[in-house]
């Protein structure tokens, strides 16, 4: 996990040099994840069958370069949003009186799991490129979709319990 | 922004895209149409005909929701589909294709067309998709020249 998340340090580094637009600034930047939709188009086989098409050796480089530049800044943003969905939980969780564990417990293994993916992801993709695989950055797409909104639903209902509780005194 | 302002903002554009934005050939040609109504230093919209309709503020608005729109409507496009709006651009301008295509290899005038609150990856999909099929024209040229 340590060297995953090393090397995962260095892309990011590599990473700034290469893309013409900032990388995901964790702490003034776009905070959001990126639509599912567009993380479909990043990894689609789609392009590169059409690029193969053209028989251009030129463009088929441009394009493995290309493509996997992107891909890698897909990964970082989504895993800065996903470290900024759990520090705003932290925050929400330290105020609140009432946790319930096993829900806190579950939301960890959620967030662990997605930087786990994250991490192997960006391995991946430096390896086989970004066509190859699809499916696990689809299946992180959603995930992390499905953390944030766990995470909005839970900081909602620990705030109306808080609410609730500070009433009833 | 109250309602009565949102109901107004939602009248101009729709003003907007039937009077301007239909009459432009395909999205790529709009895209770069809306970013030319932006200021450079400002950062901030004005259509003359759409601010006399309406108020400027209102038309500011109006087009910044037009030109993110156009731009997410691009940025999904596949490749295939990319170069093909490319062609529709090149055939609508006045100037010739190899001249655009060398200029905008060259300058990347595109980049500029980015609305500003968007999603960086998807930001950085759309210069890369333009840079690839900039490319793939260009590709095609070449081969048609060494064909002749």
């Amino acid at each position: 996990m340590v060297l995953l998340a090393t090397r995962g340090s260095a892309v990011k580094r590599e990473l700034s040099f290469r893309t013409d637009l900032p990388l995901y600034d964790e702490v003034t930047g776009d905070p959001s994840l990126c639509p599912p939709e567009f993380a479909a188009r990043i990894f689609s086989l789609a392009d590169w069958t059409f690029v193969s098409g053209e028989k251009s050796p030129d463009v088929v480089r441009l394009f493995r370069h290309e493509r996997r530049v992107v891909a890698l800044v897909w990964v970082h943003q989504t895993k800065s949003a996903i470290h900024r969905i759990m520090r705003e939980h932290t925050r929400v969780t330290r105020q609140s009186h009432d946790l319930h564990l096993a829900t806190e417990a579950r939301l960890v293994l959620h967030y662990l799991q997605l930087v786990a993916i994250c991490d192997l992801l960006i391995l991946a993709i430096q390896s086989a490129g970004p066509t190859r695989v699809g499916s696990l950055a689809t299946y992180a797409a959603a995930l992390s979709q499905r953390f944030a909104d766990a995470q909005h639903a839970l900081a909602i209902t620990t705030s109306a319990r808080d609410l609730r509780a500070s009433a009833a005194h | 922004m109250t309602l009565a302002k949102l109901v107004t903002v939602q009248a101009a554009y729709e003003d907007f895209l039937q009077r301007s934005l239909s009459k432009i050939p395909c999205d790529l040609a709009r895209l770069i149409y809306l970013a030319s109504t932006r200021d450079y230093n400002t950062g901030s919209y004005h259509h003359d005909g759409l601010a006399s309709r309406f108020t400027p503020e209102v038309a500011a608005k109006a087009l910044e929701i037009a030109h993110r729109q156009i731009f997410v409507q691009l940025s999904a496009y596949s490749l295939e589909e990319l170069v093909e709006q490319l062609r529709i651009y090149f055939d609508s301008s006045r100037d010739g294709a190899a001249e655009i295509l060398r200029t905008w290899q060259k300058l990347e005038p595109y980049r500029i067309a980015i609305p500003t609150e968007v999603n960086p990856a998807v930001a950085r999909l759309f210069l890369s998709n333009v840079r690839l099929a900039l490319a793939i024209w260009r590709s095609r040229q070449d081969q048609s020249l060494r064909d002749r």
